[in-house]
């Protein structure tokens, strides 16, 4: 079945799109506001700031893609869709990242799950970070807003085995669940959500919010990555960025911006990583601590065909294990399902040879949980901290013990669930282990297991943090409107803005907070 | 099997250290590499694919041989400084001191037979240096996920990406 390509239309019908890489000759822009970035917050501000009558300009690093060319295989998703091809880690290695980088930004290959933030959350950022005006009941008309604007709703749908086995493990043993709210409109239940949803029925920024914004006579220029930020006094005076190939290589085409507002937007690596590298103000060196909710994976066997790659990728979790000991307390974590695809699995797995090919050889019967860790809100817990280097950054974020022993607990959590749920064989995704038969082996095993840097498998795909809000300049660099603390014209519209991690998946936070900030900066401007 | 009927074509000049992950045959390729790094690679894949590749000799040549090439490929997309990590240890795994040093035997690699390379990857994985470590994760994750991006792959897996939606691709 042919599928219309809303991005094929709208450039037919007369869009304002610019591929930088295309340019032979520098080029400057003008405009009301310039947006960097074009994920969750960049696509959400960019509708509501063009809407209001203002002339909007999206800047994104990674290219134009569609839905014609998410063709649902992990080798052209992961080059074209993710940054660093889906390859960026930690300095030590010890944390894979998997972060959008392309129009849309994450939302284009997230897995849908939308969640609001937690009310522990909220309550945490305003008693101990500051944050001021951001509660369950004020934000709420903002979450209502957000859900209606990208069809968030329950997912009605029987879960597919991957989750099922999540909800029945947790129907058995009596832990709290919930089914996902997911931002999806005619939903073909493929499983390929990852990789750039190839029906455009997700509701990410690429197929909502941008087209909105472009309709309203707002630009794009993509493939150009913002290089500098030009500030005097107190202001923003321009952005530099540079246009870039297929590769992300330079063409050596040079662009400048100027606007009377400029929105970061570019991410919770990126905002921070531009800020620091154009040396605004920070006096209190807040910039660049970071949050990834960093990740552990258990693998299990069941009789039957579970068929993980196969339908909504995270459609239940459980919140069981998240605040047991209060937001400031004991590490806490999240549990959900992670879809199972060839080369996720293979570099996610543990082992080479034989042993590695009996595991993929039982593709079709492995089901995944995954525990990730709420990071951030105590000194047990400090996150990691962006550095420059002298063409890039690198982030350093050391897992220490707390982290580990925590990790244990999940592992621990992990094959309890999927024993309960009927698994035959649970794995836990740490070097050295071997499949179990029992609770009672993997508890054995989970005890005396060597964990470790670079022997456990930890993953992230939130990342959050490195430009932190609220309203007392030691604690946050913009305030809990997102405008600079600094820099009168300057906002951050970002998962960067967060004091914290979350305790929940960002997207729909982002959406919510920046709808509520963004909506009051369209006020401000066109007075 | 000879090893040297692997080596099929110009080639790119690292692998992945931190890799996960593969480029479009689409893409162009816009570097070469030394063709000794190929050799090196068609020499690990079969030690960290045995019992993935296909058992017909012809198969598992051409298997290995679109696995060269995506590994090649893949590196094309890296940003510069992980190339430069990758291109430093495949420098060193092709240095006969620098083998010394981390392996104890001047032996090249391709001239070694499969149970020392499995014991020298056993020993990297366990190892408490964390350089060998990342090495040996570092060539798993370039090796594994090149092999499992090819859909010629994937029999063993039953997997199959759905039809029913007609694009570009």
């Amino acid at each position: 079945m042919a599928i219309i390509d809303p991005i094929e239309v709208g450039l037919a019908a007369g869009w304002q799109h610019v591929d930088a890489g295309f340019l032979d000759k520098d080029k400057h822009f003008d405009a009301d506001v310039v947006i960097v970035g074009t994920g969750a917050g960049g696509g959400t501000a960019a509708e509501i700031l063009s809407q209001a009558g203002l002339k909007v300009l999206m800047i994104e690093a990674g290219g134009l893609k569609s839905s014609r060319h998410f063709d649902m295989e992990e080798r052209t998703a992961y080059p074209n869709l993710y940054q660093q091809a889906a390859a960026m880690k930690t300095a030590d290695k010890g944390i894979g990242i998997f972060q959008g980088r392309t129009v849309g930004g994450s939302t284009t290959i997230n897995w849908t799950t939308s969640i609001r933030t937690p009310a522990p959350t909220l309550d945490f950022w305003q008693q101990q970070r500051s944050v001021s005006g951001l509660t369950t009941s004020s934000l709420q008309p903002w979450f209502e807003m957000m859900e209606q604007r990208l069809n968030i709703h329950q997912w009605d749908y029987q879960p597919n085995k991957n989750n099922a086995v999540l909800r029945d493990g947790c129907k058995k043993l009596g832990w709290q669940h919930t089914v996902i709210k997911r931002n999806v409109k005619g939903c073909w239940n493929t499983g390929y959500c990852g990789m750039g949803c190839p029906v455009n029925a997700k509701q990410s920024m690429l197929v909502t919010t941008i087209p909105s914004a472009l309709n309203a006579g707002a630009v794009l220029v993509s493939r150009a990555k913002v290089t500098d930020i030009a500030h005097r006094q107190d202001n923003v005076t321009s952005l530099s960025a540079i246009a870039q190939n297929e590769f992300g290589q330079p063409t050596g085409v040079k662009l400048t911006f100027s606007a009377r507002h400029y929105v970061l937007s570019a991410g919770a690596i990126h905002t921070p990583t531009l800020l620091m590298r154009a040396k605004t103000p920070d006096p209190h060196l807040l910039l660049g601590q970071t949050f990834l909710h960093p990740t552990l994976l258990s693998g299990a066997i069941f009789d039957e065909q579970v068929n993980g790659h196969s339908g909504a990728p995270q459609s239940i979790y459980s919140d069981e294990f998240v605040w047991s000991d209060g937001a400031a307390g004991a590490l806490g974590y999240k549990l959900e399902s992670a879809p199972v695809h060839p080369i996720l699995i293979a570099s996610k797995t543990i082992g080479f040879g034989e042993s590695h090919a009996q595991l993929m050889a039982q593709f079709n019967h492995l089901q995944v949980i995954i525990a990730l860790v709420r990071d951030g809100f105590n000194q047990d817990s400090p996150g990691g901290r962006i550095r420059l280097t002298d063409n890039s950054f690198a982030l350093d974020y050391p897992l220490n013990d707390a982290f580990w022993q925590v990790a244990k607990r999940a592992f621990k959590s992990m094959a309890q669930l999927q024993f309960a749920a009927g698994a035959k064989q649970v794995l836990s995704m740490s070097d050295g282990q071997s499949m179990v038969s029992s609770l009672t082996q993997a508890e054995h095993a989970i005890d005396n297991m060597e964990i470790g840097l670079l022997k456990t498998i930890v993953a992230s795909a939130h990342v959050m943090g490195g430009c932190p809000m609220g309203e007392d300049k030691t604690q946050a660099m913009i305030g809990s409107n997102g405008q600079s603390h600094y820099l009168e014209n300057l906002s951050v519209f970002d998962g960067s803005m967060f004091p914290t991690s979350l305790g929940a998946n960002p997207q729909l936070s982002i959406y919510a907070i920046v709808a509520k900030n963004a909506t009051a900066l369209a006020k401000k401007l066109i007075r | 099997m000879n090893r040297r009927t692997f080596i099929t074509g110009a080639f790119v000049s690292t692998a992945a250290l931190a890799v996960g992950v593969n480029l479009s045959t689409s893409f162009t390729r816009q570097e070469h590499v030394q063709s000794s790094h190929r050799m090196l690679f068609a020499t690990l894949i079969p030690i960290f694919l045995d019992g993935a590749l296909p058992d017909v000799a012809t198969h598992k040549e051409q298997a290995i041989n679109r696995t060269l090439n995506t590994i090649e490929a893949t590196i094309n997309v890296l940003p510069q400084e992980q190339r430069e990590e990758i291109t430093l240890l495949l420098n060193m795994l092709e240095s006969r001191f620098s083998l010394l040093l981390i392996t104890g035997s001047l032996t090249p690699l391709i001239l070694r037979q499969p149970f020392e390379l499995i014991d020298m990857l056993e020993s990297w994985r366990q190892h408490f240096i964390t350089l060998l470590n990342t090495a040996y994760l570092g060539l798993r994750e370039v090796i594994m996920a090149s092999y499992y991006a090819s859909p010629e792959h994937w029999g063993r897996l039953q997997y199959v990406k759905p039809t029913f939606v007609v694009g570009d691709n």
